[in-house]
């Protein structure tokens, strides 16, 4: 081989070098195309959800010739982490997918990310079209954020069979009643309530139903909202002490190192009495071998006559360049001919108002006279929180569970905390 | 047949500008590898610690806030997880430099003499090692299950049920017991390294101390650990700096838990900034992650080259 033969070479690979660099430079463009593209982020869809997700975008490219919808669906970390780099560039999609709530979309609206969407509601009506509780989470931030499409209820499931054989025969409708109920099956030799512990949102609802019981709506809401200091209401020790007292005595044996999905087996197969879960879960009991009709569900018995939920869906991107377009499609799917094909998808009731639930499933039932009869929704908090606080709410919540933390120090140290990332 | 063997260095045949040419003419091979290694691995590194004095939640909307050396002190005085996480990170290092390596040692020394089945023994302890971590979190967290796990079924059967116990729920055990997995996937590569080590070993030497009236352990000891010390050197290395680093057993069996007690700085780390969304925090643990590492790595270094070079 020549020496000119070598230097040519030598050029080339520099050449191609720097057009590969010049390329990588050039990459990251925006994710929406023309006029009539719309683009949506969300999280990966299972099964049921890509068969409805391909109803409607199909659907209204239909009506809407020439329009093309782009799906892009990520992981739940891996969707936080494209909207994060997004927000605030012409990257990111037209529509998004996201959390309700302060902690989570709440922070995206705060950053300017989602479009308030007061002019579209209107428009077409939409404060009409959607049950209360769905409306409530897309106000919750002042305007109007997103389109209501999940409002998912969290109650306490019950194996009706174990229930029986511990001669329980009443629901509880107190506090006390329920810690009498687990009592009673705890004597009958069976697991009163099955949860993961290495998940930590898993207790946590258990935690949250107990501050919502021992200090009410109002102060809980406070308490959340960092209008009250955690190291100042008495309620904040009880509630920890008794999430202990459910630790020590009711929740399943090793639940600290079993994760959600491992307690759920427990209570598939008739190894525990009670666990906390949501709408959802409906279709999850019947896909896990269980009938429904031995299954109950209840709200925990808080006192306070309000649902603890949450709700998801989707918001409009405040730098999208086809607003006009996204509400359209938005105000399509949300139809009631639309929701009464989709919404099973996602939960057992649609936010339409006019959509009447399927009572195929006896829980679907019981869900909409819960949600009839409430007086509003007190989300997760991990919901509610930031994310730096649920970090530190959950590791004060296991250490108290642990032994580590005293209930009565639960409070303070949460406090100090918010008050030193503050 | 005649060789010829030369001892004046290569380079002394060629004239110093044909060098100096062949050297230019590598540079745009070397190039794509540059980029890529400044782009992927100098960059962010340098921006970790640039980020470590700043304020930002990550979002492109908020401007990071210079806030000087803020995120250190807070780290230092007031994170309720950092010294839980660099303590562990610490406890896993020793038990890594004293567990595995000793044990990929002797079962390297074991393996290294003629025997049936050597070379399926070699394979069954090698194996653990190709599976990808996260399918290795999954076997054993169901492993350590404190109703349906192995574990605790085995001790009951064998009449040991007090020794049952929550393996991974309780924090006395915890992080012992994802280290038990590390050790189980860790091992087979120590004994691979050892292995190649021990084939660099001169018999001669071997049976020159054995004719001098050596006995096992002391040609162990003044002819096989001597030969060995370059494989050492990276064992010991390749254990410090993946102990430091350690993060996707711990995210696969307790996510950092029960309580953070089996938190690591690398995980720490990584959700400060992605999970917390403060990433000055998070650089600020990765910056001291850093720090650690290169004090515990470049000593040894030192004295381990020092020792070839005697």
């Amino acid at each position: 081989m020549t020496t000119t033969t070598v230097r040519r070479r030598a050029l080339i690979a520099a050449t191609l070098t720097g057009a590969l660099a010049l390329t990588a430079c050039n990459s990251g463009g925006e994710a929406d195309g023309g006029d009539d593209q719309l683009t949506i982020w969300m999280l990966t869809n299972e099964d049921s959800r890509v068969e409805a997700m391909d109803l409607m975008t199909s659907g209204f490219e239909e009506a809407n010739p020439g329009v093309e919808i782009v799906v892009e669906e990520r992981g739940t970390d891996a969707h936080k982490d494209a909207m994060r780099r997004a927000a605030g560039t012409e990257a990111g999609p037209d529509i998004y997918w996201y959390w309700r709530g302060p902690g989570l979309g709440g922070e995206l609206v705060d950053l300017g990310v989602s479009l308030d969407m007061t002019e579209y509601y209107e428009e077409y009506g939409w404060d009409d079209r959607f049950t209360e509780p769905a409306l409530a989470n897309i106000t919750q931030y002042g305007g109007y954020h997103g389109v209501p499409w999940t409002v998912q209820g969290q109650g306490i499931y019950y194996n009706k069979e174990l229930f029986e054989q511990a001669g329980i025969t009443d629901l509880p409708t107190s506090y006390d009643e329920l810690v009498a109920v687990a009592d009673q099956l705890a004597a009958a030799g069976t697991t009163p309530m099955a949860l993961g512990g290495t998940v930590n949102w898993h207790v946590m609802r258990l935690l949250d139903n107990l501050l919502e019981t021992f200090c009410g709506a109002e102060t809980a809401d406070r308490l959340n909202t960092e209008q009250t200091g955690w190291d100042s209401e008495a309620c904040v020790t009880e509630a920890f002490t008794e999430l202990q007292t459910w630790g020590d005595e009711y929740l399943n044996e090793g639940y600290m190192g079993v994760a959600q999905e491992d307690s759920a087996q427990l209570f598939f197969q008739g190894n525990a009495a009670m666990t906390i879960e949501g709408t959802w879960f409906n279709q999850q009991i019947v896909d896990n071998g269980m009938d429904p009709e031995n299954v109950g569900v209840f709200l925990f018995p808080t006192d306070t006559n309000r649902i603890y939920g949450f709700g998801e869906g989707p918001y409009v991107n405040a730098m999208s360049d086809n607003p006009d377009l996204a509400a359209e499609f938005l105000d399509y799917i949300t139809s009631a001919e639309i929701q009464e094909q989709v919404y099973q998808a996602w939960g057992a009731i649609s936010v339409n108002r006019e959509v009447e639930a399927d009572t195929s499933n006896p829980l679907n039932s019981a869900w909409v006279e819960y949600f009839a009869n409430a007086e509003g929704i007190f989300t997760n908090n991990d919901q509610n929180l930031s994310l730096e606080q649920t970090t530190e709410y959950w590791r004060i919540q296991n250490s108290v569970l642990t032994g580590d933390i005293a209930p009565e120090d639960a409070g303070t140290t949460f406090q100090g905390f918010v008050d030193s990332s503050s | 047949m005649t060789t010829h063997t030369s001892t004046a260095p290569r380079s002394a045949s060629h004239p110093r500008g044909v060098n100096r040419g062949r050297g230019l003419r590598a540079v745009p091979f070397l190039v794509p590898a540059t980029l890529l290694y400044v782009y992927f691995l100098a960059y962010p590194m340098v921006d970790s610690v640039r980020l470590s004095f700043f304020e930002w939640s990550g979002f492109r909307t908020e401007e990071p806030v210079w806030v000087g050396l803020q995120n250190y002190v807070r780290l230092f005085t007031a994170d309720p997880v950092f010294w839980t996480a660099a303590k562990n990170s610490i406890i896993w290092v020793a038990l890594s430099l004293a567990l595995p390596v000793t044990l990929g040692l002797l079962i390297a020394l074991g393996l290294n003499r003629a025997m049936l089945g050597r070379n399926t023994m070699r394979a069954v302890i090698y194996l653990p090692a190709v599976f990808a971590p996260i399918t290795v979190a999954a076997m054993w967290r169901w492993i350590y299950n404190p109703t349906l796990g192995a574990l605790n079924q085995f001790l009951t059967a064998v009449g040991l049920e007090s020794w049952a116990q929550q393996w991974l729920g309780d924090p006395t055990f915890a992080l012992y017991s994802v280290f038990a997995a590390s050790v189980w996937t860790g091992v087979g590569f120590t004994m691979v390294l050892f292995l190649a080590g021990l084939q660099q070993v001169p018999p001669e030497l071997v049976d020159a101390a054995k004719v001098d009236g050596a006995g096992r352990w002391q040609v162990f000891r003044n002819v096989t650990v001597p030969a060995l010390r370059p494989t050492t050197a990276v064992v010991v290395i390749l254990t410090i700096i993946n102990s430091l680093k350690v993060f996707d057993l711990v995210v696969g069996m307790t996510g950092g838990g029960p309580a953070q007690s089996t938190q690591v700085l690398a995980l720490w780390s990584y959700t400060q900034s992605f999970a917390n969304h403060t990433f000055g925090l998070g650089g600020a643990t990765a910056t001291v992650l850093l720090i650690m590492s290169l004090a515990l790595v470049v000593p040894y270094l030192v004295w381990a080259l020092r020792g070839d070079d005697r």
